[in-house]
């Protein structure tokens, strides 16, 4: 699995889709409606485990927030789910604002999130 | 205590400009009153919060207020002073009841996909307030609250 737009990255990793945004900031409606019809591809796939990152994100507005809940919805209703990465402090503001930050799990970085969806590996 | 210089009493401090109803016309106008702010010594916590109260509250005007109707117009206005910037924005749609608008924090909202803007507005900025029937939104930021 590997995708890539104007506006989102896709790689895979062991079987988590990480996905990485390419601009700044998601604003304009067709940025938005773009990143949402592009993560919600990713919800074809039954059972989908899905990881966005936020890395260099350093604004988004409500229509992103609402673009990320449909997904989760539908990644849930396939088994799937949706977790979240890389939040800077004004962003990650804006989650715990909405409560959001009570219905994704959200990592620091993006390769905690990927392991969280893997099974822990004996030491 | 004296009184914050507020850019109501001062002409020269005000931009007016009227958009189209369409989303890809509010960066443009966020990206000037950024410069205004950066001009003016307003740093990045005072510019987050002014940028992201002022794109919800335009977003707001084009989608519920003007229904995203192209042939309906959106004004908005600011002014800013060392002390505060003040935004008004104004649609053509019918208006609203602020107070009708549900928490989105509440359990049973929280899965909803919309109705975040006006509670980042309220959350960003000092004071929010809606004259008429609900179609224009003032807002304002002092530097030191």
């Amino acid at each position: 699995m590997a995708e890539t737009s104007d506006i989102i990255q896709v790689v895979d990793r062991d079987g988590v889709a990480l996905v990485r945004i390419r601009s700044n900031a998601i604003l304009s409606e067709a940025e938005v409606e773009a990143f949402g019809a592009a993560i919600e591809r990713l919800a074809e796939m039954p059972g989908q485990r899905v990881v966005v990152s936020f890395l260099g994100v350093h604004h988004l507005t409500s229509l992103v927030l609402g673009a990320l809940i449909r997904v989760k919805k539908l990644l849930a209703e396939s088994g799937g789910d949706l977790r979240l990465a890389d939040i800077e402090p004004h962003v990650y503001e804006m989650f715990t604002i909405t409560r959001l930050d009570r219905m994704f799990r959200i990592f620091e970085r993006g390769d905690e999130a990927v392991a969280s969806f893997l099974p822990p590996t004996e030491t | 205590m004296p009184s914050r210089r507020r850019p109501s009493g001062d002409s020269q401090a005000w931009t007016e400009k009227t958009l189209p109803t369409h989303l890809g016309a509010i960066r443009p106008v966020v990206a000037e009153l950024m410069v205004r702010l950066r001009d003016l010594g307003y740093d990045e916590d005072h510019r987050f919060a002014v940028r992201l109260a002022t794109e919800e509250a335009l977003v707001n005007a084009m989608k519920h207020g003007n229904r995203m109707d192209p042939s309906r117009q959106v004004r908005v206005r600011y002014g800013a002073t060392p002390e505060c910037v003040e935004i008004h924005v104004a649609d053509d749609g019918a208006g609203f009841n602020p107070a009708s608008v549900p928490d989105p924090t509440a359990d049973e909202n929280l899965r909803k996909p919309c109705g975040r803007g006006i509670m980042l507005m309220r959350s960003y900025m000092d004071e929010v307030s809606y004259s008429g029937s609900g179609q224009e939104v003032h807002m304002l930021k002092y530097r030191n609250p």
